[in-house]
């Protein structure tokens, strides 16, 4: 390569560094890259100058609104994360008799003893066995890297698309209206026989877009979303307003 | 103020990551409150309205939360990842607003970052550098070079489509590009030594 055509990879090198590159020139220029390293150089060299370009950006003050907006979706990730984790260790107690009574002998509470407590502990648990998660009957399991389900607006004008990337999953919304106050938006994906929350809570923006991520998609067979009170549920208290099947 | 947002309050950003990665939302807060303020900037700048600027702060930010473990400080520093993630989610707001180009990745900012650690000194060194400063840089350079710069960074446009834009030949578009873009590195370099 003579030096003219070596200048214009550093023209390319500086499109590049400004995200201007076109975009049929990109992967070319990224193969040469990997082997040049005066453009390897020229973009470390540029790079500060790329990063310094927001800073000259006039200061403007976020709305106080914008942040506790964001707080409230922050705080509402961890609670539901703190409820998935104690319901957890409530299964996983429940699995084990044994692992129930060890637990309910090391309980003091006031003057009662562990034996009645037991014994209401273990009519809930069969209870909300039979309940909680008993809700549709799907086969679930799809398999492959990139993939993306989707459903039209229907009556409620939502659209829904489910973005499946590896094992983990964006589900993106539009259309949804406005939340009435304590409310949030909550998934459920069905595996097999059981409906299980996904911990990522939600709300829509201005524009009426809203997206989580599913962390685990084996075994998905269905991706619904309800409304419900803020910090979520362990079971939809509603019917589902979104639904997709993911069809393999 | 409680104790843990102090402790949070103390920690370069580079410690406030794992602190966020185990979803402390005191540390996140710490973590809004400094960057929150430039990335909205610099959203606002390159949507040109305050809800759509709003709506994209709190996607990037959202996704900062649920995936603060992705950042790597041999990439660079928090700000510069924080200010490439906002700005990658204006231009798509911007494209898809307008119906065109797909989805930009975070690769090409990758490369862009990736650097010897020994040069994130400079870096930290940077972000010291005062706004009023880096705005001068850019004021100081030829019109034609600055709006070429400022529409492909803050615009989202291509050379070509640049060219198009100002009705001048691509060649001329690059060139002006380049020397727009030293001279504000040679700038800032100055500043620096």
């Amino acid at each position: 390569m003579n030096a003219n055509d070596h200048d214009s990879r550093l023209e390319q090198a500086v499109a590049f560094a400004l995200g201007a590159l076109d975009p049929g020139q990109i992967d070319d220029f990224k193969e040469h890259l990997q082997d040049c390293k005066r453009c390897q150089e020229e973009l470390r060299w540029l790079a500060p100058a790329v990063r310094a370009l927001p800073e000259a950006v006039e200061s403007r003050t976020p709305p106080p609104a914008l942040k506790e907006r964001l707080m409230a979706e922050v705080h509402a990730d961890v609670e539901a994360e703190a409820k998935r984790a104690r319901a957890e260790e409530r299964r996983e107690r429940a699995g084990s008799g044994t692992g129930l009574v060890e637990w309910l002998r090391g309980l003091h509470i006031g003057g009662l003893t562990w034996k009645p407590l037991a014994g209401m502990a273990v009519v809930i648990l069969i209870v909300a066995g039979g309940i909680g998660y008993a809700v549709g009957n799907g086969n679930g399991g799809s398999a492959g890297n990139a993939h993306t389900w989707e459903i039209e607006p229907g009556a409620n004008g939502i659209e829904a698309k489910v973005v499946r990337e590896g094992n983990r999953a964006e589900v993106r919304l539009a259309g949804v209206k406005q939340l009435p106050k304590g409310k949030v938006l909550e998934a459920w994906v069905q595996r097999g026989n059981a409906v299980e929350p996904v911990p990522a809570l939600f709300v829509p923006d201005h524009a009426g877009n809203a997206s989580t991520t599913i962390e685990n998609m084996k075994g998905v067979s269905l991706v619904m979303v309800t409304k419900e009170p803020a910090g979520g549920t362990k079971a939809p208290t509603e019917e589902p307003f979104v639904e997709v099947p993911l069809e393999s | 103020m409680t104790v843990r947002r102090e402790k949070a309050e103390r920690l370069a950003d580079e410690e406030l990551m794992p602190w966020i990665a185990e979803k402390d939302p005191e540390a996140f807060e710490v973590f809004y409150d400094r960057h929150g303020g430039v990335a909205y900037a610099l959203a606002y700048r390159i949507l040109g309205d305050r809800t759509a600027a709003e709506d994209c702060i709190q996607e990037a930010f959202i996704s900062i939360w649920r995936s603060g473990a992705r950042f790597d400080r041999t990439r660079g520093s928090v700000r510069s990842w924080t200010l490439s993630i906002v700005r990658n989610r204006a231009i798509d707001a911007l494209r898809s607003k307008a119906g065109k180009a797909p989805k930009l990745t975070f690769d090409d900012d990758a490369i862009l970052e990736a650097r010897p650690a020994e040069e994130l000194t400079e870096e930290e060194a940077m972000r010291h550098e005062t706004a009023t400063e880096v705005r001068g840089a850019l004021s100081q350079l030829p019109d034609e070079q600055s709006k070429c710069i400022e529409l492909a960074y803050f615009g989202g446009f291509s050379q070509s489509e640049i060219a198009r834009m100002l009705n001048v030949p691509l060649g001329t578009v690059k060139g002006r590009m380049r020397l727009g873009l030293e001279k504000i590195r040679g700038e800032l370099a100055e500043g620096l030594a």
